[in-house]
């Protein structure tokens, strides 16, 4: 059940078995992946959004979740800013834009489906997967609760069972990946009055979007959110004011989330590289037991990180205190170089 | 322990990350904040010398204009002046160097507000960090203000029709500044945004010359236009130039520049015969004049004609554009289709013609404009002896012969109310008032005159909702293009229920209507079955 100290011993002693996977990891994510083709998309138009929520509701339906607190018809609901929960996988905001003399703008909030998911590169079991539909799904079985998914997903969209107390699982918008094998739109795709979501093949939903923009260029911002941002996402939006101003981030640049990733972790030497390996291997010698069944396996893990802790803590404590405490310099050089720069490019805009 | 220690530089990198994006994202400056003012003056004129050491100051004009005026003190106690014209400039007229402008600032502000500090009056500040300050706590709402034919209209009858007080040019052979009659134009002719060569800006020639005059008309005693900032920049104040009571002049009469009343624009200048070219176009000169503020935003150079510097091949003096495209360009305000484009966006018209999206034209309506001749006009102008009278001659017959009205198919042709039954699943069906929404369209539009000849025909104000088919009496109905289902797989065509919802409170919102705001003021409650 529990893994030897012995195999362990010998799984560290690998350490070029360590290096050279680290290696290739590193090089793989050099190169951009920009989806797979012809996979799916959705578009979300902000400008024909109308704030209904009779996506909200669909979802609801199509995904068997809870009744809500206060019913879907009750408009008092979009007074408040809300995030996704576990029990509502995407939720209409209202955004008022008075101050632009504009009515209010609504934006809908879902996992975005990214080409290249920080989730799922976050995930050390590897719970996330990036599907051919365009879909990033989710294992429940063998998601070790860890959480670091919600930590990675720069827009805020995982969510934790935390009312369920004896399997809680991680939870978002699937894109309906089940209806879309069954040659179905999307819950909320179908139910929208307004067309204001699109589901198609990502490259037309490119061109419809670039078709709009052109065929209104007052209504429309230029730019297609979602198309580039952190490396290309599966969900899209056109808005008509600044999409910063309808609380959605400018500040995330068009790298993948593996490639940042592996930017960081590449300035700590070996420790940060073996880590995930560590762990990957751990995982690989449970699952070859395939006579473990599922609780235990779980149970596995944990004594497994144990292990792995003692290992670790055995054989390369110092290293890892050296390495520590190098990187905490370059952290804080980059956390101050970072404020430096926002604060200097703060000012040079207001003077 | 390793796993804390691990977690401890992640977070922090994470931290770093957050706290990047949050620094750029939300702590910028608020633009909506801080009083409004229509006088504020940057004074930063030292960046010319470089970077500046530290923020420009925000210097309220206004408030230093009232403060003087109560102390018997007027614009000399700032303002220099050269050749009895003041300068623009604080107590200079030139910038020299950095440090001695600064100087300028620094000695005679600080002095002045410490001299009427000293006297117990309310007084401005007098250490560094008061004046420059970072964000300041007024917002610059000043606007540029509008010389439009009504103002110009007041001050040529208050100047007795002494054209030449403002109008001139510069002769470059005496290197003065000399008046031609007839050929006043706008000052923007030649005053550009800027200072070049020996030509001001249009920021200073006004200034000097505006308020130079008012205040000399102010000494005389008699009304004069305003001196202060918030006079001519204020676009809220009512004391201004934007006064009502003077503002609503109806009828300004006619700037006289010897144009035509009616004339005819040709396609090809060159082409006496107009073979193998658009036919000309008749204009109503006269009628366009009262449509716009002034001739600027036509003759955008000067005042001759299109053609002088606009040819069907282009040439060197209308920036190659030919004048195919300066008559036809969307975008451009001067344009015809342009100025008429611009129409479409009247709350009369939004409702069909904003959804349509950009450059809804269609090449049926190059005729409208480009008329043929009718009948035996060319007979009925040969008493007219030159040239321009013969085509201003043809060129009003052709518009008079012109009959703009609205027209659509009578009433017994028009559905009167037609039953959506498409979401009877949840609501009842909608009744839609089919032949009232018809009639409203067509009544609102009747006495714009351009809008009714542009919709003569008996179908166009149809297409509107009854889209991208030919116009006819019995247009095709939504769901023979819009399908069913949600949406329409593959080719992206709008569903049925998207289509009603995007083409109705489309409409409405483009026409100003507050309706619908909930999904019960179209689709009412379902009544709910009677219980057996
Ligand atoms: S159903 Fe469509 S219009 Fe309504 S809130 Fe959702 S996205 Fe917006
Ligand atoms: S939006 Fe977040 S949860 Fe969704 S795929 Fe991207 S990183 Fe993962
Ligand atoms: S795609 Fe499916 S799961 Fe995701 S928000 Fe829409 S209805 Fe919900």
């Amino acid at each position: 059940m529990s893994i030897s100290r012995r195999k362990f011993l010998g799984l560290i002693g690998s350490a070029g078995v360590g290096t050279a996977v680290s290696n290739s990891v590193f090089a793989a994510s050099n190169k951009h992946f920009t989806g797979y083709p012809e996979s799916f998309a959705v578009l979300h138009d902000s400008v024909r959004c109308v704030g209904c929520r009779q996506c909200e509701e669909a979802c609801n339906k199509v995904n068997d979740l809870p009744e809500p607190d206060q019913p879907f018809s009750d408009a008092s609901v979009l007074d408040k800013k809300r995030r996704t929960t576990a029990k509502a996988y995407t939720v209409v905001n209202r955004h008022d834009r008075a101050k632009d003399g504009i009515a209010p703008v609504f934006n809908k909030t879902q996992c975005n489906h990214c080409l290249e998911p920080a989730c799922a590169s976050a995930c050390f079991v590897k719970a996330f997967k990036k599907t051919k539909t365009g879909a990033v799904t989710y294992d429940a079985s063998v998601c070790v609760g860890c959480r670091y998914c919600m930590m990675a997903c720069p827009f805020d969209i995982p969510a934790y069972e935390y009312d369920n107390a004896l399997s809680p699982k991680v939870v978002k918008c699937t894109m309906c990946q089940p209806r879309i094998l069954e040659g179905k739109l999307p819950g909320c795709v179908e139910s929208c009055p307004r067309e204001a979501l699109v589901f198609g093949k990502r490259d037309d939903l490119i061109k419809i979007a670039r078709n709009r923009i052109a065929r209104y260029p007052k209504n429309y911002v230029d730019h297609i959110y979602g198309e580039h941002e952190m490396g290309g996402t599966s969900w899209m939006y056109l808005s008509g004011v600044a999409f910063q101003k309808i609380g959605m981030r400018e500040d995330l640049g068009i790298k993948p989330a593996p490639e940042l990733t592996s930017g960081a972790l590449s300035v700590v030497p070996m420790v940060a590289a073996l880590w995930p390996v560590l762990l990957t291997g751990v995982y690989a010698i449970t699952k070859r037991k395939e006579k473990i069944e599922n609780e235990e396996k779980n149970q596995a893990v944990n004594s497994a990180i144990k292990a792995t802790k003692a290992v670790a803590e055995l054989k390369i404590g110092e290293a890892l205190a050296k390495a520590e405490k190098e990187q905490e310099e370059i952290v804080e050089k980059a956390v101050k170089s970072a404020v430096d720069n926002a604060v200097k490019a703060n000012t040079e805009e207001a003077a | 322990m390793v796993i804390t220690r691990l977690t401890v530089v992640l977070t922090v990198l994470a931290v770093a990350v957050i706290l990047y994006g949050s620094v750029q994202a939300f702590d910028q400056p608020s633009q909506d904040s801080g009083q409004k003012r229509a006088d504020i003056i940057k004074i930063d004129g030292m960046k010319s010398f470089g970077n500046l050491e530290r923020s420009g100051v925000v210097f309220l004009h206004d408030l230093h204009t009232s403060a003087l005026q109560k102390v018997d003190k007027d614009c000399t106690a700032c303002h220099l002046s050269d050749n009895s014209k003041l300068s623009l400039k604080f107590k200079r007229l030139k910038d020299t160097s950095k440090n001695e402008v600064m100087n300028i600032y620094h000695d005679n502000c600080i002095s002045c507000h410490v001299e009427v500090a000293g006297k117990g009056d309310k007084s401005g500040p007098t250490t560094c960090g008061e004046c420059h300050v970072k964000t300041s706590a007024y917002v610059a709402s000043g606007q540029p203000p509008t010389f439009d034919k009504s103002l110009h209209y007041r001050h040529s009858k208050s100047q007795e029709n002494k054209c030449e007080l403002c109008h001139h040019e510069y002769d470059n052979s005496t290197k003065k500044l000399i008046y031609k009659e007839g050929q006043e134009g706008s000052c923007r002719y030649c005053h550009k945004d800027v200072n070049e060569e020996n030509r001001m800006s249009m920021k200073s020639a006004s200034h000097i010359a505006c308020i130079d005059c008012h205040q000399k008309t102010l000494k005389n005693k008699m009304e004069a236009g305003p001196v202060q900032c918030g006079g001519c920049h204020d676009p809220d104040s009512p004391n201004t130039i934007n006064r009502t009571d003077i503002k609503n002049i109806v009828d300004v009469p006619r700037m006289e520049r010897k144009q035509p009343d009616f004339t005819m624009v040709k396609t090809d200048v060159n082409d006496k015969e107009q073979k193998g070219v658009m036919d000309s176009v008749p204009f109503d000169h006269k009628a366009h004049e009262g449509y716009n503020d002034s001739c600027i935003v036509c003759h955008h150079k000067d005042l001759t004609s299109c053609s002088s510097c606009h040819s069907i091949e282009g040439k060197k003096e209308g920036g190659f554009i030919s004048l195919e495209q300066v008559m036809h360009n969307p975008d451009a305000k001067e344009s015809c289709v342009g100025c008429h484009e611009s129409k479409k966006k009247d709350k009369d018209c939004a409702g069909c013609h904003e959804l349509m999206g950009k450059h809804s034209n269609n090449s049926s309506n190059c005729g409208k404009c480009h008329m043929e001749q009718v009948g035996n006009m060319k007979e009925a102008t040969t008493s007219h002896k030159s040239k321009t009278d013969k085509s201003a001659r043809l060129a009003e017959m052709m518009l008079k012969s012109r009959t703009p009205i609205t027209a659509t198919y009578n009433d017994e042709d028009i559905p009167e109310k037609i039953l959506i039954k498409d979401l009877s699943n949840k609501y009842e069906p909608v009744e839609f008032p089919h032949r009232k929404i018809v009639k409203a369209l067509v009544n609102n539009i009747n006495n714009n005159k351009l809008a009714s000849y542009f919709h003569a025909e008996k179908g166009t104000i149809c297409q509107g909702c009854h889209h991208n088919t030919p116009p006819g009496k019995q247009p095709p109905r939504c769901v023979s293009c819009h399908v069913k289902q949600a949406q329409d797989k593959g080719s992206f065509k709008i569903g049925l229920m998207g289509a009603y919802h995007l083409q109705c409170m489309g409409c409405h919102k483009e026409m100003g209507m507050e309706k619908p705001v909930s999904c019960t003021d179209c689709h009412k409650e379902k009544a709910h079955e009677p219980k057996k």
